[in-house]
């Protein structure tokens, strides 16, 4: 009995692989959500994140619906004028989603928790990187994005190009001496560790932190005194204002908050070392394969002025 | 009197060692054996003192705006943060940041107090209207008031994409403080000092309309000035330091237990033990985690929803 049946579903497995074979090739990918099958090349694409938008424009692939708000300025132009608008980041809109006859869903990090409800509905990806290996994390996803849409070699050359920058970045890091990477928020300081999304800074380009032992929450760093600034004395510092992230805007609120008597007194200062680092990617779009090159560009630009 | 100066020396002593607890190393030896160009001495002006005044500035100022809000309001458990008064602070800080970006913080401030006022006159308006048989209902229905101009605070604030930034004013929090970012601080002084003269008036005010203007006082301008002040201070710390919750309500209440109510008397207990119960709850915020520090407004949060509901459940116990 229970040989017949291992015969039948060895059968059953056999017929199911030869018609999908006939109708169209199934590439499975395997997310931190579990495992996702896609049949052929996805045409109608949504996605919930801005940095899976950022990664799709740069391979070349159209993105059909985006999230309604929070594009960034280097990415607004991508946008088709008549893109879907399904939702926010945090809420996508269910209906919309399933009204639109999508092909493939894109979710990760902050629309991360949609993926049961949204899984139900069409084949859904969870692209969320993980922050501690965030370089490598990126160039997983634009390998897996090229296999889906048949753009392995633009995938390659993106991600050579991407390891080419970060080896600029980190020779040109070299040797420069200890760094703190601050986010400044409606008057408060924090710092970011190891951990954050802007830990590349430390991991990868191998600048070293000001301080041992960074802990930091997720979302705003640890608050910290500018006491705590002027004691960890970094050489250069690396400044994000997330009120400009979120918003519009430079980073003169930045500026002027770090602009004070004891952070002048810091090595980084007083050789010119504070370089601000444009907040919406560094804030929203770190996963993506633009937001990160630009970022890289403007640590590179940073460290050889 | 001798226990009110007991207060006042254990206050100083939170005060003193609110200048020695930081990241740097301040030490009175480190002090005594560097000159004034020195990081320690640098370090104490710059930042260690400023932050101490700011701490007493806030918390003093404060719980006395809490306190002339009960005697105002006739209810023990009303306070800045119970009435809408600090979300309407709030609200106007938003729109001033919106719509004059630019202006000079202290501009900003007072539109958030002009604001507060608004709030605070509308909290009153509705408690004439609503009859108040339970001395509950009172802070619930300025709660659920505060609830409201939260609530279209943050839709703004969600449209404007500066829900981060409404989040961090609303956190009150002191490790930004340093020489020239706490001195609008001193307004609320102003205020503290104004409710001390003032303070006979009140009292009487808290008596009611008729009982005051029998005994000859104009109720309408007592009443007017007791809503500038409680407004004007809850600006005022907003802008420099972001909410304290708790503070006007259980400072006063604790100081009416222990020396009673005639606000003559009740306003210097007021301002000691809100300078000292926000010096020592700092201190605490900066000792737990070092060199990261908790937000004042956390751990005046956890402890002061303790001591409240410790108040609560007393009356409670009272009235049965």
């Amino acid at each position: 009995m229970k040989h017949t049946s291992t015969i039948l579903a060895a059968a059953f497995a056999g017929a199911l692989s030869m018609t999908s074979l006939a109708m169209a090739q199934e590439t499975v990918i395997t997310h931190d959500q579990g495992e996702t099958t896609i049949t052929g090349v996805p045409s109608k694409v949504l996605v919930s994140d801005w940095a899976a938008f950022d990664n799709l424009t740069a391979l070349g692939v159209p993105v059909a619906g985006v999230p309604g708000s929070n594009a960034p300025a280097y990415l607004a132009d991508d946008v088709a004028a008549d893109a879907l608008k399904i939702g926010s980041l945090q809420e996508p809109d269910f209906e919309g989603i399933a009204a639109a006859e999508a092909d493939l869903y894109i979710v990760a990090s902050r629309s991360r928790t949609a993926y049961p409800t949204a899984s139900e509905i069409l084949p859904t990806l969870d692209m969320s990187v993980d922050n501690a290996a965030l370089i490598a994390g990126v160039e997983e996803k634009l390998t897996q994005y090229g296999e889906i849409f048949g753009k392995q070699a633009e995938a390659a050359e993106l991600i050579a190009n991407l390891d080419a920058k970060v080896a600029e970045v980190k020779a040109a890091a070299e040797g420069k001496g200890s760094a703190l990477v601050l986010v400044t928020n409606a008057g408060n300081v924090g710092v970011y560790g190891p951990e954050s999304r802007v830990s590349w800074i430390h991991n990868e380009i191998g600048i070293p932190s000001a301080m041992d032992n960074v802990e930091d929450g997720d979302h705003g760093g640890d608050t910290v005194s500018f006491e705590f600034i002027l004691e960890a004395n970094p050489e250069w510092l690396f400044v994000v204002d997330r009120d400009a992230g979120v918003g519009a805007g430079g980073n003169e609120a930045a500026a002027a908050l770090l602009d004070n008597e004891l952070v002048n007194q810091t090595t980084a200062a007083k050789e010119g070392h504070i370089v601000y680092l444009d907040a919406q990617p560094a804030y929203i779009t770190m996963h993506g394969y633009s937001g990160l090159m630009l970022l890289l560009d403007q640590v590179l630009a940073g460290l050889n002025a | 009197m001798r226990l009110l100066a007991g207060a006042i020396v254990l206050t100083i002593i939170l005060a003193i060692a609110s200048l020695f607890v930081g990241v740097s190393d301040v030490s009175l030896g480190a002090l005594l054996s560097t000159s004034a160009e020195d990081r320690p001495m640098q370090v104490l002006l710059i930042s260690r003192i400023p932050r101490t005044l700011a701490i007493i500035l806030a918390g003093s100022s404060m719980a006395i705006a809490g306190l002339v809000m009960q005697v105002v309001v006739r209810n023990r458990f009303v306070e800045p943060s119970t009435a809408g008064t600090t979300e309407s602070a709030s609200l106007g800080f938003l729109v001033a940041t919106i719509f004059v970006p630019g202006w000079p913080l202290m501009g900003k401030m007072l539109i958030a107090a002009g604001f507060a006022l608004a709030g605070t006159a509308l909290f009153l308006r509705i408690l004439r209207a609503v009859p108040l048989r339970d001395v509950m209902l009172v802070p619930l229905v300025g709660i659920m008031l505060g609830g409201i101009i939260g609530a279209v605070t943050t839709f703004f604030a969600y449209r404007m994409e500066l829900l981060a930034t409404l989040l961090a004013w609303n956190m009150g929090d002191f490790s930004g403080i340093l020489r020239g970012r706490y001195e609008l601080l001193w307004i609320g002084l102003g205020c503290g000092v104004l409710a001390y003269i003032a303070a006979d008036r009140f009292t009487v005010a808290g008596m009611g309309k008729d009982f005051t203007t029998n005994l000859g006082l104009n109720y309408q301008r007592v009443m007017v000035m007791g809503l500038v002040i409680v407004s004007l201070v809850s600006a005022v710390v907003l802008v420099t330091a972001g909410s304290i919750p708790f503070l006007g309500l259980i400072v006063p209440n604790l100081v009416s237990l222990m020396v009673g109510d005639n606000m003559r008397r009740t306003v210097p207990w007021v301002a000691v033990m809100g300078a000292g119960f926000v010096l020592a709850c700092d201190i605490l915020g900066r000792v737990v985690r070092a060199p990261y520090e908790i937000p004042i407004s956390v751990v005046v949060g956890v402890i002061g929803s303790m001591i409240f509901l410790y108040l609560l459940l007393r009356t409670r116990r009272h009235a049965a």
